[in-house]
């Protein structure tokens, strides 16, 4: 079963993506509010896969992904981004995040998203 | 949640049309089953409460909640009864609010079709029918239905709260 | 596990609230620019978090502010009107509330944000075109430089790879086509040698988006990759819908080519995130994770149960050792022991679960500045609220119920209270006008004061209104200003056609006194004419649990809180002195205290009627002092408060009911009501 880190400052949107993983087969074991913590429960964790929230308090999307490819080159970050945050996606594709949903989003699009990379 | 809903509904249509009767003094009363939720025979111990009207007994500890018990023939305006080991407590819950009743004691749970209940005779016969919302004709037996919202409703007690 | 919707409801409104507190404390302040940034973040998740609930009503709502902000932010606050910001942000947050409002009592939040939607982008109009012509109109989100655009791939091919071209659709409803393609650039720039690919400016420009839903991404690169695992790196992207590959002729013949010069693009980006890193690790957000993490939501529900549970925990310990049987067990040291050490346990489990029951008053508090602005603006005075000690916590049941009361209150203090601004002029008094809300705690009980430098109450004013209503008995004349004041307190004192033409308060008083009392608390109502005038809510701080005196007077047993009771005792003959209206009073120490004969006052059955054979229990409330007389004391236990029954309404003298060890209910005995007079 793949583990994922659920990334997001919004409670709402970390439960619907971890009730729409576990329904899915997916493991969500741990859930981050900011970059900085992804970066720290990703070191403890090591999850296999991290949904990520663009927009957050003091330490964005953006800086999440910097800091969790410098523990792990290969980690697979799929961004979470609001329609009209292109220039935030970029960032994020640059760091090297995997791919990214575009908010709202179905159920089956993220399963699908998590599932192929 | 569908599931729960059906479930529901279909207790809802088992307990349409019963009643459960129950004698006081030497009438016959009926009230919905659907309101009631338990028996309890014999009288326990009941807590006095002041300032309320006589025919409010008082308070009683039911599993760890405490519900008022109003003794029927009392809120009739009849003559007090002794309790003896038929009296019974039946406990109903009619919007959330958890009273008991003391009755003579309980008598059967009977099943009623619309039809076979009239409506009560109006007030101009002479008949004081605030309590009573339909009368029931099983075989030759007459049974009142009650009328359980106005059986809680005490409009001339809460009034005499509002002056104190 | 809650459903989505609790938390939707549960986090938005409380993101909803902290925005309102922020825009009020800036609004005074700084003005708007403190809290764009928060503004813009809280929409923003609320925008996400609606949009996956379909409540599109608030998605819109939440998104247009977003812009709105996200256009101040980009073009700095210069030349806003603040108040017109405000005023545009509070009555969206009015609706956003209401809205959420409906979700939570299970109705669809139906409510129209149109018209809210349309002052907010009417006003985003303005300031765009306010704003000067070198400024770019558009474009919130300022594109990144167009470091990866075309053009910058234009290296020297070298020529014995073949050559390709790929077409590719995304799915429809994909979002951010121009992304998806940028993304595809990404992931197979360094594996694949791209010559070009259109749209070219897919980074800097979003509405490319739109080209690309149309026609199409068309990319031509060459590589040396079997074409399966192009399509491959292609179709990693769960979006991309079709892909069309080719294999094209050579179509450009000359490429000169240095063959050194590998086509590599620096990451540049890796450098910079390095720096960063090190400056995010050592920073203080360390702390500011921890923190977060030492704290859950729990559901209130669930903390309602555990206080029952603790409740009958304690019920029944009492049932274990005071149980007759136990009697004889009593007598051996060991169970003594161990019956000390559970009780011990048991009690302090209680104070553990009281504790995480208890919330600070602040967020009640900081409701009101709301509440004055609104006044401020309506009434056209200058009323500045002054909090303290917003830090005291009170029981989370409790403080639900002091929202609405404290509301009346303050609005009360400024339409009633505080003089017109030039009746101030006139009296001298300073422009701004101040209304305090205190709290603190006091003797196990938490007192919150209301009080406004206002005109005072009008003492002969309330007496004749008083009189005229029947509210006072003739004698009043030795009346203390207290109990003058208390009668604004009581119902049928002032309806509301009185309002404008009586100067003093009183308007719906009397369902703040019942508020306050129906969660056991009291209020007192004191004033000094031209001075102002204070009203002081006096609250337990917990409803749940308390020491309490058991008491038997005939065959019932009450409780009566220990807090009221101040000692207990027996008397002798001449301690009994009776009043030219022959009522009895009980002289001790040089102080006479009138007497309430328990099984009088409650008309029931006693034998024990003799004053010096019972127990006197001098019974104390806000300085007023009785003497209960009851027949015998029969110990100090914790008692579980439980409400009457709704059916028995409020009764004078009980505050509540509870369960003895030996399973009977018993009545606890409300000291405040007994000083009132007998039905």
């Amino acid at each position: 079963m793949k583990t994922v880190l659920v990334v997001d400052d919004a409670l709402f949107m970390r439960h619907s993506i971890k009730l729409a993983l576990e329904k899915n087969g997916f493991k969500v074991v741990g859930e981050a509010t900011n970059g900085l913590e992804a970066a720290e429960k990703y070191a403890e964790l090591f999850p296999d896969l991290v949904t990520m929230d663009i927009t957050m308090p003091d330490y964005d999307g953006i800086e999440g992904v910097k800091l969790i490819k410098q523990i792990n080159a290969n980690a697979k970050i799929i961004m979470i981004s609001a329609m009209g945050y292109e220039s935030f996606v970029m960032d994020a594709i640059m760091a090297g995040a995997a791919g990214f949903l575009v908010k709202p989003f179905k159920e089956e699009k993220i399963v699908e998203v998590l599932k192929a990379i | 949640m569908a599931d729960v809903k059906e479930e529901l509904s279909q207790e809802e249509d088992t307990q349409k049309g019963k009643f459960l009767t129950f004698l006081v003094g030497r009438e016959e009363y009926g009230i919905e089953i659907k309101y009631v939720t338990e028996i309890i025979g014999g009288i326990q111990a009941i807590t006095e409460v002041p300032e309320v009207p006589p025919y409010v007994k008082g308070i009683i500890n039911l599993r760890g909640k405490i519900i008022p018990v109003l003794d029927v023939n009392l809120r009739f305006k009849k003559e007090a009864r002794e309790y003896d080991d038929r009296t019974c407590i039946i406990v109903i819950d009619i919007y959330d609010l958890c009273v008991g009743l003391i009755v003579d004691h309980v008598a059967e749970v009977v099943a009623m079709a619309d039809e076979e209940i009239a409506p009560p005779p109006d007030a101009r016969s002479g008949f004081h029918s605030s309590y009573i919302k339909g009368i029931g004709k099983v075989g030759t037996a007459v049974k009142l239905i009650l009328d359980c919202q106005c059986l809680l409703n005490h409009d001339d007690f809460s009034s005499l709260h509002q002056i104190a | 596990m809650e459903s989505l919707l609790d938390i939707f409801v549960l986090e938005n409104s409380q993101l909803i609230e902290q925005l309102e507190q922020t825009i009020l404390c800036t609004e005074k302040s700084i003005g708007i620019d403190g809290a764009v940034d928060e503004i813009f973040r809280i929409m923003h998740t609320l925008k996400g978090s609606a949009s996956m609930m379909m409540y599109d009503n608030i998605a819109s709502l939440a998104h247009s502010m977003e812009d709105l902000f996200s256009h101040i932010r980009a073009n700095g606050p210069d030349n806003l009107d603040n108040s017109r910001i405000c005023d545009l942000v509070l009555s969206s947050i009015d609706f956003l509330k209401n809205e959420i409002g409906k979700l939570e009592n299970e109705q669809a939040a139906d409510g129209d944000s149109f018209p809210y939607i349309q002052l907010i982008e009417e006003y985003l109009n303005h300031l765009q075109a306010g704003e000067s012509e070198l400024d770019a109109p558009e474009s919130i989100y300022a594109p990144a430089p167009p470091a990866l655009d075309g053009g910058v791939f234009s290296t020297p091919l070298p020529e014995q790879l073949p050559r390709y071209r790929a077409l590719v659709f995304f799915s429809p409803g994909c979002e951010m086509e121009n992304m998806r393609a940028f993304g595809i650039v990404h992931r197979i720039k360094d594996l694949v040698i791209i010559e070009d690919y259109i749209p070219s400016d897919i980074a800097a420009n979003s509405s490319s988006s739109e080209l690309i839903k149309q026609n199409g991404f068309d990319l031509v690169f060459s590589c040396s990759l079997p074409a399966e695992e192009i399509r491959n790196l292609f179709i990693k992207d769960p979006f991309v819908d079709s892909l069309e590959l080719s294999v094209l002729e050579e179509e450009y013949p000359e490429t000169a080519m240095t063959s050194e010069e590998e086509p590599h693009i620096p990451p540049v980006e890796e450098r910079d995130c390095s720096v960063e890193c090190k400056e995010a690790g050592a920073g203080s957000g360390l702390h500011l994770v921890n923190n977060r993490g030492n704290h859950i939501s729990v559901n209130l529900q669930k903390l309602d149960l555990l206080m029952d549970l603790v409740g009958e925990l304690v019920i029944s310990q009492a049932m274990i050792s005071l149980n007759p049987d136990m009697s004889l067990a009593a007598q051996l040291d060991g169970f003594q022991k161990a019956a000390r050490q559970h009780s011990k346990i048991i009690n302090e489990l209680q104070d553990i679960v009281m504790s995480i029951r208890m919330v600070p008053l602040d967020m009640t508090f900081q409701k009101m500045h709301r509440i004055v602005r609104d006044m401020n603006k309506k009434l056209g005075k200058n009323v500045v609220l002054e909090i303290s000690g917003q830090d005291t916590e009170v029981d989370k049941n409790i403080i639900d119920h002091l929202s609405d009361p404290l509301m009346h209150l303050i609005r009360n203090a400024i339409d009633h209270g505080i003089e017109s601004p030039e009746e101030r002029a006139r009296l001298g008094k300073p422009a701004e006008a101040r209304v305090r809300l205190e709290a603190k705690n006091e003797s196990g009980d938490v007192y919150i004061l209301v009080s406004d430098d206002g005109a005072g109450l009008d003492r002969e004013k309330i007496l004749a209104r008083a009189r005229e209503r029947g509210l006072l008995s003739t004698k009043d004349r030795d009346l203390s200003d207290a109990d003058i004041y208390s009668c604004i307190l009581r119902p049928g004192f002032s309806t509301c056609d009185q309002v404008s033409e009586f100067s003093g308060r009183g308007v719906g008083m009397d369902v703040v006194a019942s508020n306050i009392e129906g969660v056991g608390g009291a209020v007192v109502v004191s004033s000094t004419p031209g001075q102002g005038t204070t009203v002081s809510l006096k609250i337990p701080l917990t409803l749940a649990i308390i020491n309490g005196m058991q008491v038997r007077v005939g065959q019932s047993i009450y409780i009566i809180p220990i807090t009221s009771i101040r000692e207990s005792l027996k008397i002798r003959k001449e301690n009994i002195l009776h009043d030219p209206e022959g009522r009895e009073l009980i002289m001790l120490r040089g102080q006479c205290y009138p007497v309430i004969r328990l099984y009088q006052h409650f008309r029931i059955k006693s034998d024990q009627k003799d004053l010096t054979q019972g127990i006197i229990i001098i019974a104390e409330n806000d300085s007023r002092s009785v003497c209960l007389f009851v027949d015998a004391l029969l110990g100090e236990q914790q008692i579980v408060v439980k409400a009457l029954p709704r059916y028995l309404g409020k009764i004078k003298g009980i505050g509540g009911c509870t369960l003895l060890g030996t399973g009977q209910a018993s009545l606890i005995l409300d000291v405040a009501g007994l000083f009132e007079q007998p039905a």
